[in-house]
């Protein structure tokens, strides 16, 4: 294991040519989140990082640093006033995206915000959305059950978590869903980069809209309401309507596009691997385990960017003010320094320490409603449909950026 | 035990609590709400105050006393 840039560079394991040769490019040095070699060889690449590569490099675009260890990350994470936040999360963003709060900012106005948004998305208030998530994971499987087979993402994984997002927290139908899924998969993974934003902007449309229509109905207290009272700003300026937007963008965003991965991710290991099925069968208790295990290895996202705002090190490399630096959080959750037997799947695993949900102020605000429907859908499902496996001669489709995702999943059940 | 639960780094996973409902107590927001304060383990309550410290991401909860 390498600890530090000194260490890297000396092991020859890391030189340029040997991983030229290995990964068909120097990753170490010239590492590309958007390559397809990634999405190919997902977990050997992490594991690679983390172990070689405390720090790696990109040049893409006008080039980023990596950080890849548990602590190394934990401490950039923390550490806000040296690695903002304020200039968005993306690496080489697209012109013309707008920044999205209260992600995309530091405190004290990130913790404006989060003391307001906090309360809606809490483990008291998530908990009282249980029953329409379970009832909606019945819905969704009545749909296919009888066929004896289903295409897993597009008809449940990209549904339930809309479904629960829009029904419990935002109050919206879920007619419009399909096209908002859209907007945000294509504002995240389109290539070239540079059409990002024309997604992106139609997602930004219709919450503006809804959000000035709600700015005309009476009160339900809900976080739309919270989100239109606002919040003063310590220079004592009002926040101003674009932030708004942005807010409800950005909770969409998270409330959409990442939940999917895990839960489809999940569901593919169990159609994998009938010996845990049977044990979640036998023992619905260690389901609250198996999910905390499934979210260190199956993380939607891999990588969110901080901007250095002072020269720094970090692990023996030089930052300079102004250099970006993405969080490597699916490499931080399988460190062998911080658990052990990282690589192995393990749903008994006594302690499960993982990056998943993000490390610091800006911790995925929805990591409470993200549990509640991994666990409602793996209970539903496995109570329905205790035997399937993925159809024979397919495979799970892929597409990784700084999110990962699945695009097709093809199981089979006995009718 | 003895543990002191970091003012500044909660974030509101909600690990501890998770794992140790009756040693470690969320507020509304889902936060410890113990932050800033040493608290006491109960007596068998060890072992699940020792895992919820370890799942902490932000590893905020640190052992003042064994």
């Amino acid at each position: 294991m390498n600890e530090t840039r000194a260490d890297m560079e000396a092991d020859p394991e890391v030189a340029p040519e040997v991983l030229k040769a290995r990964f068909g490019r120097d990753i170490a040095r010239d590492f590309d989140l958007d390559d397809p070699m990634f999405n190919d060889r997902f977990d050997e690449v992490l594991t690679f990082m983390v172990n070689k590569c405390p720090i790696s490099y990109s040049k893409a675009g006008t080039g980023y640093h990596l950080v890849n260890t548990n602590e190394q990350v934990r401490r950039v994470a923390q550490d806000w006033r040296t690695f903002s936040s304020a200039k968005g999360y993306m690496p080489n963003r697209p012109e013309g995206l707008p920044y999205l709060m209260p992600e995309e900012s530091d405190p004290p106005m990130h913790t404006n915000w989060r003391h307001k948004l906090n309360p809606h998305m809490s483990p008291k208030v998530i908990a009282t959305y249980e029953d329409v998530i379970r009832k909606d994971c019945n819905v969704l499987i009545d749909t296919f059950i009888e066929k004896g087979e289903c295409e897993f993402i597009s008809e449940f994984g990209a549904l339930l978590p809309g479904w629960a997002f829009f029904k419990n927290v935002l109050g919206v139908p879920i007619d419009d869903l399909a096209m908002l899924v859209e907007g945000v998969e294509q504002g995240t993974f389109a290539l070239p980069a540079e059409e990002r934003p024309a997604h992106m902007a139609r997602v930004f449309t219709y919450l503006d809209t809804h959000l000035r229509w709600r700015a005309t109905q009476p009160k339900r207290g809900d976080v739309i309401d919270t989100i239109l009272e606002g919040v003063i700003y310590d220079d004592g300026t009002e926040a101003p309507w674009d932030h708004k937007v942005s807010i409800l963008v950005d909770l969409t965003f998270g409330g959409i596009a990442t939940t999917t991965f895990v839960m489809s991710s999940a569901i593919h290991y169990l159609a994998m691997h009938p010996e845990v099925r049977q044990q979640l069968i036998d023992d619905p208790s260690l389901i609250e385990n198996a999910i905390e295990e499934f979210s260190r290895v199956f993380p939607p996202v891999i990588a969110l960017g901080r901007t250095c705002t002072r020269d720094v090190e970090v692990a023996g490399t030089e930052m300079k003010e102004g250099d970006f630096v993405m969080l490597t959080w699916g490499a931080a959750s399988r460190d062998p320094r911080a658990m052990e037997e990282p690589e192995k799947i393990d749903i008994k695993r006594e302690t499960i320490l993982h990056s998943t949900f993000g490390v610091g102020p800006h911790r995925c605000i929805g990591s409470n409603l993200a549990r509640l429907e991994l666990t409602a859908t793996i209970e539903e499902w496995l109570r329905r449909i205790p035997e399937f496996s993925v159809r024979e001669g397919t495979a799970p489709v892929y597409v990784t950026g700084f999110l990962r995702s699945m695009r097709e999943l093809q199981l089979v059940w006995p009718k | 035990m003895r543990v002191k639960i970091d003012g500044e780094h909660c974030t509101g996973h909600g690990r501890c609590a998770k794992y140790a409902p009756n040693v470690f107590i969320l507020d509304d927001d889902g936060y410890n709400a113990d932050r800033s304060n040493e608290i006491d383990v109960p007596a068998g309550e060890e072992e699940n105050a020792k895992r919820g410290m370890k799942s902490c991401p932000e590893r905020a909860i640190t052992l003042v006393a064994e």
